[in-house]
């Protein structure tokens, strides 16, 4: 009695799927892989599904719990699958003092300090070293009794740890099902801590994943400002002073702390974010088995070091102008410089091995204040597929999954992977309940000139007539994406003067979001009481921002999405500009095309919020020209572009309007299950239909 | 069904309404479907209306009428508010058509106010003629449902148990203006038993939902003014009673009109007690109804003896509201092939023409779709089998 949505897919290769949000990817998915572990049990040892945020992860383990008592209510036996959420320690901690800290960092810090093998080690000779209970409790026992079969959220987790007395956090036994977000597989710094044991024959599924290849890039790159390198100074200075007093006390055990320091330079140096890279899965292991260089072979060396590279990072942060080089080019500027060879740098921070991939850039001012010297060095990766790249080699089957993934060619291209299945999946529905509209306002403004946007008089208030129309007829809740901040501010700014605003405040409220993230959890909180209680709002909010990513526009939370203008990325930037040109020239993917992909994912993602489910409506109204265009109209998901037709392009407001009234009339009429029966809801009878084993069949085939 | 030709009409509602026709038919199953799924809901209704249940027979209505700026609008000819009062003027005379013995009010909202157009009464004029002034409100501002919901409750909170407390709101803006959170006055409706219907004029609005659902109501929205005449008229039959409600024998007076001669001589003409608070009417008058228990007279029927409380009704009132316990059944729908006999339809004599017939599961006369609609709606009785009945 599920969705139509079948999925051939053959358990040895790599997919890519775009399904339209609510009609039960996960639960497919899920259903699929478990059925398949249970035929097989051999063949498929684990699924390790990533998901984005916390909540997420929350709705996934519901899903598998309804799975798994269907299941057991289908086959009358209780199985023995044995499913984890995970989340960061800041959310799994149950030490007391340890998890009352309010950051994740803080937690993660403190949390090692109190189990870092070398501070337990400590405690052996000298036992009034705190240590964390759970843990030690955890490392006796734990390791070796596995967690009795069942499904485990968050919460669960803790109880269990709590009653048992273990840390939640290294739980991590030998479950069949791994829910967590996608840092503990593709960011170096926490896989090789969680994912390192993951089995060979397991089934990897990355849920929301038209991001992967920003993730992919965050997750490689660091940002080093004048703080953390005076931070670093500080640090090395304590290292510094540490070695001396040990020296002094005890030369022997000096050269053991200095062993590890080397090996493990993390633990000494928690604050170099660069050194983190040692624990990096994805390096070739012959570099880690190099021999560590003469030159920084004993402790002083080392610490000199450390302290000629840092003095050399700061030089080169105090220039006044912006600097883009390669990372070869940096390296021998390094030598030139300060002496150092590429050999020792190497050992030390072994990424810079990839260095094609890479780019050194050197900001001297923000952005935002051009006047303002806070020098930034961005050390930025190019490729996400180096971040991936394990996860493809080592697992057998990888499927990539997300409600906006169109065009599906675009991220094996980048990912640099071949995929066995590509599919695109849309919805079948009982009634239309998605209107999308495009209204035929010009281009609103060039990106001739940094951040001077030529921002018509007259568009604005375009802008300002549809919004104002639209409050007037749409239900409840309106959600407006700008394409900025800045311009969002602008225009907003702009319509305060020509009374625009006072208008729209008399059918619904107004809500912006900002940067600040309390501020806007505030405003959609606020919101959401405006629309539940009948008064109607708007949220306007930036394409890109928290609002598009994460946050779901629920019935009448969302009856109207409406998009102004195009979200492209902001294209001065360099980092943007370098990844523009490394894509050229590895990929063969014109700049063009991959911003345009780019703005119409987010663009797509934006909209898309609105419709969360069969049962749901809402209108999809993209005001700007350049929708139309064939190249932007094709990079739309399936599912949206098959109800764009050629009667809701280039609508002027009045048309619109009509439009949208007469689509959310038609929309308020009653629905009930019955209705979706046989077209979008299959009973079992139904579905073992010839005729619907024939359809399927079809659909199969196309895909 | 009966849209049919209403919708043939549609080229009379200027430009916008054809460039809505003329979109229907690129996407053909976009209506279709709408339909399918509105035409099913309509047989679901019939069907359902048979089932033995408890009805409310003594109603107290309060009809709550949205007069904020959005009534203005004119996608309804002239505009909304006209359209509206129109519509509802003949709702009244249905209303009290079908429902003889009970009474009803009505309310305007705008501007973030309630105000009190006529208090529950029993009389259609008095309605009638308040609708009628009422066509020349200015619409202004912004409604609050939270205010005329709590003007109706003041008075429908003194009803006696055994009535139904009802109110039917016509909301045409999409937001409302409150002074508190309207979940909790949901939560006094409720214990009130007070049934909350909305009819939306422009689209469906969450908090309507919610107070339709909690209370148990209804909710529909408007597609066109047919459709909106039809969910108006859905409220004239009366609801089922909530099992909960006090149920008590209730007594009542049935008054004999006598008419008094002028050549008698002992005749007076006397006043009219229902005339006592309004000044307008002239009030002697020779004959009248004449309460059974304190000799209070009064023109017109039904009406609460102003003197001793009694329930003035007539006997043909109790009897229009008897068809509503003992509805006719539903005819069995076939389609026309099926059919060997003349294709006649026994009660217009017009030929058969449609795709399906009707039969009256009892003397198995087959009737056309228009008049099996006639006769479920108005005559509540099968001519056919009062013919084959009296006859000797």
């Amino acid at each position: 009695m599920k969705d139509v949505a079948f999925i051939e897919l053959k358990t040895t290769g790599h997919g890519v799927l775009e399904m339209p949000s609510g009609t039960g990817k996960t639960i497919s998915l899920l259903s699929l892989i478990v059925a398949y572990q249970k035929a097989f049990p051999l063949e498929v040892t684990k699924l390790i599904y990533c998901s984005r945020t916390v909540p997420e992860i929350e709705k996934v383990v519901e899903e598998l719990r309804k799975l798994m008592e269907f299941y057991s209510k289908q086959t009358g036996e209780s199985n023995n699958f044995l499913a984890l959420a995970l989340s960061s320690r800041k959310n799994l901690c149950i030490h007391p003092e340890v998890s009352a800290l309010r950051f994740g960092k803080e937690v993660d810090g403190k949390c090692h300090s109190l189990t870092a093998s070398y501070i337990r080690a400590q405690r052996h000779s000298t036992p009034d070293v705190p240590v964390c209970r759970f843990y030690e409790e955890f490392d006796a026992v734990g390791r070796q009794v596995p967690l009795p079969a069942g499904i485990y959220n968050l919460d669960d987790l803790k109880d269990f740890g709590r009653r048992k007395g273990w840390c939640p956090y290294y739980l991590i036994l030998h479950a069949n099902i791994v829910v967590y977000s996608y840092h503990y597989l593709l960011d170096p710094k926490i896989a090789d801590l969680v994912s390192k044991e993951l089995a060979k024959n397991s089934v990897v599924v990355f849920d929301e994943a038209h991001n992967i290849d920003n993730v992919c890039i965050d997750s490689m790159s660091v940002n080093i400002t004048r703080r953390t390198l005076d931070r670093c100074h500080t640090n090395v200075d304590t290292l510094q002073n540490t070695i001396q007093k040990i020296k002094e006390t005890d030369a022997a055990k000096l050269k053991m702390e200095y062993r590890r320091l080397v090996e493990g330079l993390k633990e000494a140096n928690v604050a170099r974010e660069t050194d983190v890279y040692l624990a990096n899965p994805v390096l070739p292991d012959e570099i880690l088995k190099e021999a560590v260089p003469g030159n920084i072979r004993t402790a002083e060396h080392f610490v000199g070091f450390l302290k000629r590279f840092l003095e050399y990072l700061k030089s080169r942060l105090r220039v006044q102008h912006v600097v883009q080089e390669s990372a070869p080019q940096f390296l021998k500027d390094i030598f030139d410089k300060v002496c150092i060879d590429r050999k020792p740098l190497r050992s030390v921070s072994a990424t810079l091995s990839y260095f094609y991939s890479f780019t050194i850039i050197i900001e001297p001012f923000e952005d935002r204040t051009p006047t303002i010297a806070n020098p930034v060095l961005h050390f930025s990766c190019m490729d996400p597929s180096i971040a991936i790249k394990p996860v493809f080699q080592r697992f057998q089957s990888v499927i990539i999954t997300s409600g906006t993934l169109s065009p599906l060619d675009i991220y094996p291209r980048i990912l640099d992977f071949r995929p066995v299945t590509m599919a695109s999946f849309t919805m079948t529905l009982a009634r239309t309940c998605l209107c999308p509209l495009v209204c035929n306002y010009p281009q609103t403004h060039t990106f001739k000139n940094t951040l001077t946007l030529t921002l018509v008089d007259s568009v604005i208030r375009n802008y300002g007539n549809l919004l104002l129309e639209m409050s007037a007829i749409v239900p409840d809740g309106i959600v407006a994406f700008f394409t900025s901040y800045v311009y969002m501010e602008n225009i907003v700014a702009s319509w305060y003067e020509q009374g625009i605003l006072e208008n729209i405040q008399r059918n619904k409220l107004i809500f912006i979001e900002t940067p600040d993230a309390a501020e806007t959890s505030m405003a959609l909180e606020k919101y959401q009481e405006a629309c539940e209680n009948g008064r109607g709002a708007i949220l306007l909010s930036v394409a890109r921002g928290k609002v598009s990513e994460g946050i779901d526009f629920v019935h009448h939370f969302g009856r109207a999405v409406i998009m102004f203008g195009v979200p492209y990325v902001y294209t001065q930037s360099r980092i943007l500009k370098a990844r523009l040109e490394y894509l050229r020239d590895q990929f063969q993917i014109r700049e063009n095309d991959f911003l345009t992909f780019d703005a119409m994912r987010h663009a797509a993602q934006c909209v898309g919020r609105a419709i969360r489910g069969k049962t749901d409506y809402g209108l999809m109204i993209f005001a700007d020209k350049r929708y139309a265009r064939a190249d932007k109209r094709g990079k739309l998901p399936r599912w949206i572009q098959e109800h764009i037709n050629d009667g809701s392009l280039n609508l002027t407001v009045d048309e619109a309007v009509q439009l949208s009234k007469h689509f959310l009339r038609q929309m308020a009429q009653p629905f009930r299950q019955e209705d979706q029966l046989g077209l979008s809801l299959l009973t079992l009878e139904q579905l073992e239909s010839e005729e619907m084993l024939q359809k399927i069949a079809k659909i199969a085939h196309q895909t | 069904m009966d849209e049919e030709p209403e919708r043939a009409k549609r080229w009379e509602g200027g430009y916008e309404r054809t460039w809505e026709v003329l979109k229907e038919d690129e996407s053909g199953s976009l209506k279709a479907t709408v339909e399918e799924i509105l035409f099913q809901s309509k047989r679901k209704r019939v069907i359902e209306s048979h089932g033995q249940v408890r009805l409310g027979m003594m109603r107290h209505l309060h009809v709550v009428i949205d007069c904020s700026r959005s009534m203005e609008d004119q996608d309804l000819k002239p505009n909304r508010l006209t359209s509206t009062l129109k519509l509802l003027e003949t709702f009244v005379d249905e209303y009290f058509d079908q429902n003889p013995i009970s009474q009803l009010g009505l309310i305007t909202t705008k501007n973030k106010r309630a105000e009190k157009l006529t208090d529950l009464a029993g009389n259609p004029k008095k309605h009638a003629a308040a609708l009628k002034k009422a066509v020349d409100t200015v619409c202004l501002g912004e409604p609050s449902i939270y205010n005329s919901l709590n003007l109706a409750i003041q008075t429908l909170k003194h009803m006696p148990g055994h009535t139904s407390r009802e109110i039917l709101i016509i909301l045409s803006s999409l937001t409302t203006c409150d002074p508190a959170n309207i979940c909790e006055l949901i939560k006094t409706l409720k214990s009130l038993k007070v049934r909350v219907s909305v009819i939306g004029l422009s689209a469906e609005v969450r908090v309507c939902t919610v107070l339709t659902r909690e209370t148990g109501g209804s909710y529909h929205v408007i597609l066109d003014e047919s459709h909106f005449k039809e969910l108006l008229m859905l409220h004239v039959k009366p609801p089922p009673a909530s099992s909960s409600s006090e149920c008590s024998l209730i007594r009542m007076g049935f008054p004999q009109h006598t008419i008094a001669s002028l050549t008698d001589q002992d005749a007076k003409p006397s006043f009219s007690m229902s005339h006592l608070d309004s000044s307008s009417a002239p009030g002697l008058s020779l004959g009248g109804y004449f309460c059974p228990q304190c000799h209070a007279k009064y023109t017109e029927l039904p009406v609460e003896c102003k003197v001793c409380g009694l329930t003035l009704v007539s006997a043909p009132h109790l009897a229009r509201s008897f068809h509503h316990l003992f509805p006719l059944q539903a005819f069995i729908e076939s389609p026309v092939e099926e059919f060997q006999e003349d294709r006649f339809c026994q009660a217009c004599q017009g030929e058969l023409k449609d795709k399906s017939i009707f039969t009256c599961p009892s003397c198995r006369s087959v009737f056309c779709v228009e008049c099996d609609l006639f006769i479920h709606d108005l005559l509540h009785c099968c001519p056919c089998c009062i013919h084959s009945q009296s006859a000797p």
